[in-house]
């Protein structure tokens, strides 16, 4: 009988059918290999997350954290909870601070440049012969001849340095970065130094004001300490004080924290002092501040309100509803922000706005003006504020005149951070031998003859005496939470290796064998503390509960209360208003720079996390943009993601445009943080940086950098690029849809 | 006729379908057993590791796998522990050449997992090792394997079966849902 199925068809469905169950992927097994370490930590068990407290180093607040790690390696970071300054928060940068560890294209050894200075050719050095090289490079050199530049350090490694070029008897450590430039710490220091005599910097209390006045102070994305600001904003919106307060913004551009103010008064760039003026003398002309502001009026004596009102783009109502607004606020606080520092007038609108919170009686007051609490220990001192720009044109001269032969770099990236008019390239050129400490080759690294690269911050000693400060006095303590990676080696103990080596003075300045036991002793002094948040029977005990906690702090908040001795020398104040590089004719715009949240001032352009974060109000990332209003932007004849020329008289640049109803017309934004040479293949030859635009000019009473002071024009290329945005808009500030 | 043309035509369809659905039950369970060997099977491994070998020179599960008592993986030993001994122990062997190529280049040994549980799966080896439940109860025997296969499936009525064959205080805490899947 023939039932219709061949003995081919009964075999081929008989395969067919076993290799569909055989494939079925409920029963395939999934290759996953199973890596050993080479050498395991011993403290360590496998599957069990050990968490260690330490401090970032992203940018120099000093917020705590503490890191995940698994069979030794780090795989999360999170805020310290019990750490006063941030209390368990943490920002993108500080959450990205991964990637540094772990990024590719970090040094993994000593390497000497050996096709010359920027040819990044680099050959491997062993650590003895790279050590023997600079110690004889520093035996042979002059000291007065050898000069060390840093950026951001831990305060650790800033006093380790400190000692040591003083023990070599050469010039003391120049310090600059444009971080804390855009933050405005130079001005407001020195600012502190003739108001308050003291040069901590001023803290706002805002989580206990209810009104905020924020002159230019983008306080809730990159200004000083944001992950501490933007703690305390919530308290102040969450009413904490009996509403949800009151918060104005004079700023050009609407930054974030502008958007989230319930006022931006979009004001002419540098005209934040002015606007302070004129609110100071409406409130003591008006007595809104009662007896004790109508006998601070002599401040104010020069004081015309309405040419202010002009001066600044402010109609005179604004200003007076205003006034009338802050004198009435049970506690309002005037914060003086990076903004109106970066102008000629910079110290002057400095001095006027915190001449608001002198006559509003805000001075160490709860939700009013602090200082930054002082180290608790002398053994702790926390590093100096920042040099200015002044003073690095000084160390440039130096170089150039050739009398400097060695020059050691860490955390600096001079190249990249200065305006290409200050010439610093040139002056580099001109020193004999440079070294750098860099963990990355960064711009001024591919221009050294030889790297030694410090470990990253999470696989590093040290301590920040917080500054600004938190609410009481606090020493942030920094501990390795993973072996170094590679064959790097740390700064600290390669100044003590040598001081060792060289013996003599270099000794007795330096006795410690060990970075650690340096560490140990500098901490140590805290041992049995009335002020400590913790207790500890011994000084082992102290030394593991500082690791523990990670750091030393005050148990019950200390505040550090402004004396107010500056303003009688103030009278009457000084009307200065901002003074422009580039004439209005052939310049018509004024060049609005802004750090990022993501990329701050570019020294974190090197991690994809924070290249791929957008900015906050444009949602632009991965490149260099130009901001232009509506009206500008129709003006010109550009739309979104035309290329246009953005010309100083110092230098250009071609970015796309972003149509943004959030700056005013007369204003150009953009971002710093692109256009590195160097810097890893996250950052390398991305965007534009516009730091060449930039005329090299100072507020002459500071000597700090007027980034804010120049001008430009634009020129349409007639080219597109289109950028990566998360949102699209249509240039009047609404979601297009597609 | 017409009737018993129809009859045979309807009997030859339920024979063709019959056999079409024999053919595949036979399939099927051929594809079954070919999985079920092949998951059973000892995985390629980048080395020739034997524990048969290991085991009859004395040494003890948890002088490698150290770990299991106290953490929730039993750890395969680094390449630093290999090599405490096979610095000196059988260097002649290709193998442990081969091993000691890993130690010099300061790199890891990519084995491949033999047994595993899915992610949804809380399992711990410590508190088992803790109720005093010998490896090769879960692993096999382990001690007369050249290449280390799976044994058991280790699937969830597995876990279950001994789970509820404890003591009767213990069965309830033993069989909750969130003893495993927290």
């Amino acid at each position: 009988m023939s039932v219709g199925i061949s003995r081919r068809q009964f075999l081929k469905l008989s395969t067919v059918s076993a290799a569909l169950s055989a494939c079925s992927p409920a029963t395939k097994r999934i290759m996953q290999s199973i890596e050993p370490q080479v050498r395991p930590p011993e403290e360590t068990l496998p599957g069990q997350p050990v968490w260690y407290a330490s401090t970032c180093r992203m940018c120099p607040a000093g917020c705590g954290i503490i890191v995940r790690t698994v069979n030794g390696r780090a795989k999360k970071i999170e805020g310290n909870p019990v750490h006063p300054l941030n209390r368990g928060k943490l920002c993108a940068r500080g959450q990205a601070g991964l990637q540094e560890l772990y990024h590719p294209d970090r040094l993994q050894n000593a390497v000497r440049q050996s096709g010359g200075r920027g040819s990044r050719q680099f050959e491997p050095l062993y650590w003895d012969d790279a050590l023997r090289e600079l110690r004889e490079r520093l035996q042979s050199s002059v000291p007065a001849r050898i000069a060390f530049l840093g950026g951001i350090m831990p305060d650790s490694l800033h006093l380790l340095f400190n000692r040591w070029l003083d023990a070599l008897g050469a010039p003391p450590p120049v310090m600059f970065d444009l971080l804390t430039t855009l933050d405005g710490r130079t001005t407001a220091s020195q600012v502190a130094t003739t108001l308050y005599g003291s040069s901590l910097l001023p803290v706002y209390d805002i989580g206990n004001a209810n009104a905020i006045f924020s002159f230019g102070a983008n306080l809730l994305e990159v200004w000083e300490s944001p992950v501490a600001y933007g703690r305390a904003f919530g308290q102040f919106r969450q009413g904490q004080t009996g509403g949800r307060g009151f918060f104005v913004q004079f700023e050009p551009r609407l930054s974030a924290t502008a958007a989230l103010a319930d006022e931006w008064i979009p004001i002419r760039p540098g005209t934040e002092g002015l606007v302070a003026l004129a609110l100071g003398r409406i409130i003591v002309e008006e007595g809104l501040a009662g007896a004790f502001g109508r006998a601070q009026a002599d401040l104010y004596r020069q004081v015309e309100v309405g040419a202010l009102a002009e001066a600044s783009d402010v109609s005179a109502e604004t200003i007076m509803r205003l006034a009338t607004t802050l004198a009435q606020s049970d506690r309002p606080v005037a914060i003086p922000g990076g903004l109106p520092a970066g102008h000629s007038n910079g110290y002057q609108a400095h001095l006027a706005i915190h001449a608001l919170n002198h006559i509003l009686r805000r001075l160490g007051l709860p939700g009013g003006v602090f200082l930054t609490p002082p180290s608790p220990a002398e053994t702790l001192p926390a590093a100096p504020p920042p040099d200015s720009y002044r003073n690095i044109l000084s160390l440039a001269a130096k170089m150039r005149d050739g009398e400097v032969d060695l020059l050691l770099i860490h955390g600096a990236n001079p190249l990249f951070e200065l305006p290409a008019a200050a010439g610093f390239a040139e002056a580099l050129a001109r020193v004999p031998f440079i070294v750098s400490f860099s963990p990355f080759v960064d711009e001024t690294a591919a221009h050294s003859d030889l790297i030694l690269p410090d470990h990253t911050y999470l696989e590093s000693w040290g301590y920040e005496v917080v500054t600004p400060g938190a609410d009481r006095p606090t020493v942030s303590g920094q501990q390795p939470v993973v072996r170094p990676l590679y064959d790097t080696r740390s700064t600290a103990s390669v100044l003590l290796d040598l001081a060792a080596e060289m013996g003599g003075a270099m000794v007795d300045y330096l006795p410690w064998s060990d970075e650690t036991l340096f560490l140990e002793d500098s901490a140590g002094v805290l041992f049995g503390s009335s002020l400590s948040a913790y207790g500890a029977r011994t000084p082992g005990e102290f030394w593991a509960k500082w690791q523990q906690f990670g750091g030393w702090w005050s148990e019950r908040e200390l505040y550090e209360e402004p004396d107010v001795v500056g303003f009688e020398a103030q009278r009457p104040l000084e009307i200065v208003g901002p003074t422009y590089e580039g004439d209005a004719t052939t310049y018509p715009y004024h060049l609005h720079l802004y750090p990022t949240v993501g990329l701050g001032d570019g020294r974190t352009g090197h991690l994809p996390w924070l290249q791929e974060l957008p900015e906050t109000m444009s949602t632009a990332r991965w490149q260099t943009w130009v901001e232009l209003n509506p009206q500008t932007a129709h003006r010109l004849g550009v739309e979104n993601n035309d290329v246009v020329k953005v010309i100083s008289p110092y230098g250009e640049l071609e970015a796309a445009v972003v149509v943004f109803p959030g700056i005013r017309p007369d204003v150009v934004g953009i971002p710093v943080g692109q256009g590195h040479q160097d810097y890893g293949r996250y950052a390398a030859r991305r965007g534009k940086n516009p730091m060449t635009l930039l005329a090299p000019t100072t507020d002459h009473n500071t000597g700090a950098l007027a980034w804010g002071a120049t001008r430009v024009r634009l020129e349409p290329t007639g080219q597109t690029y289109t950028l990566a945005r998360l949102e699209s808009l249509d240039g009047e500030g609404r979601e297009r849809i597609r | 006729m017409s009737l018993s043309k129809l009859t045979t035509q309807r009997r030859q369809t339920v024979w063709r379908f019959a056999l079409v659905l024999l053919v595949v039950v036979v399939g099927v369970g051929i594809g079954i057993f070919v999985t079920r060997a092949r998951l059973q099977a000892a995985p390629e491994q980048p080395l020739p590791y034997s524990h048969r070998t290991h085991v009859e020179a004395g040494i003890e599960c948890l002088y490698c796998h150290a770990q299991a008592p106290r953490s929730p993986i039993a750890g395969i030993p680094s390449v630093e522990r290999c090599m405490g001994c096979h610095a000196n122990m059988a260097t002649d062997d290709e193998g442990v050449q081969r091993l000691a190529d890993y130690w010099e280049r300061g790199e890891p040994i990519p084995w491949v997992r033999v047994d595993k549980q899915p992610d949804f799966v809380y399992f711990s080896h410590q508190p088992h090792l803790g109720a005093g439940i010998n490896c090769e109860t879960c692993h096999g025997n382990v001690a007369a394997m050249d290449e280390t296969r799976p044994v058991l499936r280790m699937d969830m009525g597995w876990c279950l079966k001994c789970h509820t064959d404890q003591e009767p205080e213990h069965v309830a805490r033993l069989a909750d849902c969130v003893a495993c899947h927290k």
